[in-house]
């Protein structure tokens, strides 16, 4: 996914001089090829996001096209009301670029890890959220980011956890993709970014009467597709490594109360900052993300409908 | 068009008693930095706000609008109706700078935001290579905010000799001196240090501010500038003039009618 992430942005970079690839001294290895390729893109603007922010700003009015990336603990949590003022308000074309969401970074902390990302930033008006599962996904969402023209916020999380789309697919603006589809589906998993592959396995260790669906666009979402996967589901269930405050779980949650009531479990990070160091797996069992403790709640919810 | 700092003040005046509005004393230092800018230095090609290559003035220190607005009137960039509709309900000006308003380069009021995308933009001429200059006012309260001096080491650091920091120094933020809350020490100093060219000039003296501009425009080296601007708060009005209490005092008939007079019976 890295790799897909960096041939884009090269691929991007070459295509348009008027791209500015900005990092806030962050990266490393990450952006060899990039400097490597455009070499007169690339600006390491020091350990100082805020200043990052605002100079994207300014280079995107003066006609540029940055593209800022940081760990989403820091973009665009540090700077939100930078994007808020600075870039959103003018819904000027600067793409942010969040790595390392979730747990990522299990065994450095609260500081490096992000959960309340996708929340804050679908809250701040002209801004797009994207969050890919895989390659495929990134790819997508980076080139629709740019053809854009405006403020996009692309989340990425845990990016070895392998592929989730065996084939390629193009992917459509605000659309959910099928990623396991049944004859009769009676129940439906969305997920989004890290969670798709566990939504995935879970329906794997349920029954076959099960579909499965990434949702890579959070903001703008096709409603009707959300509206329409609610209303033939008997239930839901909604998979994602952030908080279940504010995130795709709760974004899914308003679409059906308003227009197709059903059943939504939430997978999600309770509203808490995680107690201890560990593995990726390690935190995600903490929160109960993990595989087995997915297949559980998920069972129990069945059982209780 | 005019920019005399009194006819300025006077519509600052106007707006401020029309819309029931704060921030006098904020909008009345820097008349005269405005007014030196707008006439003298400020390119807009076609007296278009929003020319691609005019030059750039950022007003970071959102709390001083209507002196902004009183120079856009006299561009003709304002129509008197919104001056005289300013606060009404549906109109377009604000209490704070908003970008949308043509002219106006950045949403201010949350501080510390303008000078980081004054760098953006003057990075932008730079690489395009442009003599688009782009000049961004702070306040003294303001470089409180740890983004300035971010954007001040990224703007030494690439050599930014198009870009020019105006510090209004009038010694008071909104709860107090500055030297009571966050004392300053020599505002100069620091730019210098933060590798600028830096000159401090009587914020009211329009000649000497004009000739400080030209000085460090002229200076011959990569750095970017900086004019360190000591002014009063609420100048203009004397009993406005150093009393933070104007920060937030909203006009009454008999002082409106007041403080008129004495711009009026004013020398400048």
């Amino acid at each position: 996914m890295r790799k897909a992430l960096s041939n884009t942005l090269v691929n991007l970079g070459k295509k348009d001089p008027r791209i500015l690839l900005l990092t806030g001294d962050h990266g490393y290895s990450l952006f060899d090829d990039f400097r490597r390729e455009c070499p007169t893109q690339y600006i390491n603007t020091g350990i100082a996001e805020q200043n990052m922010v605002g100079v994207a700003a300014g280079l995107a009015r003066a006609g540029f096209r940055p593209i800022v990336y940081g760990l989403s603990a820091f973009i665009p949590i540090r700077v939100l009301e930078q994007i808020k003022l600075d870039v959103a308000h003018d819904n000027l074309p600067v793409i942010f670029i969040g790595d390392g969401a979730g747990f990522v970074y299990s065994q450095l902390g609260t500081s490096h890890q992000s959960t309340e990302d996708i929340a804050c930033s679908r809250a701040i008006p002209n801004l797009s959220v994207y969050s890919p599962s895989d390659k495929l996904e990134l790819e997508q969402c980076l080139n629709i980011a740019y053809q854009d023209n405006s403020s996009v916020y692309l989340r990425v999380g845990k990016a070895d956890l392998g592929d989730v789309h065996q084939m390629e697919l193009v992917i459509k603006p605000g659309e959910l993709v099928k990623v396991k589809s049944v004859d009769e589906g009676r129940y439906s998993f969305i997920a989004t970014g890290s969670m798709v592959k566990t939504a995935i396995g879970v329906a794997g260790k349920l029954s076959n009467n099960i579909e499965v669906w990434s949702a890579p666009f959070i903001k703008p979402i096709n409603r009707l597709m959300v509206e329409d996967i609610c209303h033939n589901s008997e239930a839901i269930v909604v998979f994602e490594e952030h908080s279940k405050c504010g995130g795709l779980g709760s974004l899914i949650s308003e679409i059906a109360a308003t227009s197709s009531p059903v059943k939504i479990l939430h997978i999600a990070v309770d509203d808490k900052f995680s107690e201890k160091c560990g593995s990726y797996e390690y935190l995600l069992k903490e929160h109960g993300l993990d595989l087995d403790m997915a297949h559980k709640n998920t069972l129990k919810f069945i059982e209780g409908l | 068009m005019s920019f005399n700092p009194k006819k300025l003040r006077k519509t600052v005046l106007d707006m401020a008693y029309i819309g029931s509005t704060a921030h006098i004393g904020c909008a009345f230092s820097i008349i005269e930095l405005l007014s030196v800018l707008y006439k003298s230095y400020l390119n807009y090609p076609g007296n278009n706000p929003t020319n691609k290559n005019r030059d750039y003035f950022l007003l970071s220190k959102g709390h001083g609008v209507m002196a902004q607005y009183a120079c856009m009137r006299e561009l003709g960039w304002l129509n008197d109706d919104s001056i005289s509709n300013y606060f009404s309900d549906g109109s377009d000006l604000k209490g704070l700078s908003d970008s949308r308003i043509p002219g106006i380069e950045v949403t201010s009021g949350s501080l510390g935001h303008g000078l980081s995308v004054g760098v953006g933009l003057a990075m932008g001429a730079k690489i395009d290579n442009t003599k688009q200059k782009t000049y961004v006012l702070v306040g003294d309260g303001e470089i409180n905010e740890g983004p300035i001096w971010e954007g001040a080491m990224f703007a030494a650091h690439n050599k930014l000799n198009n870009f020019m920091v105006i510090v209004d120094e009038n010694g008071f933020q909104a709860m107090g001196r500055t030297k009571d809350i966050i004392a300053l020490g020599s505002i100069q100093s620091k730019f210098e240090s933060f590798g600028f060219d830096a000159i401090t000039v009587d914020g009211h003296d329009e000649v000497a501010i004009d000739k400080a501009i030209t000085r460090l425009w002229k200076g011959d080296n990569a750095k970017p500038k900086a004019l360190v601007a000591k002014t009063i708060k609420g100048k203009g009005v004397h009993f406005m003039e150093n009393d933070n209490s104007w920060h937030y005092t909203r006009l009454n008939e008999e002082n409106y009618q007041q403080a008129v007079s004495l711009i009026n019976d004013s020398k400048a």
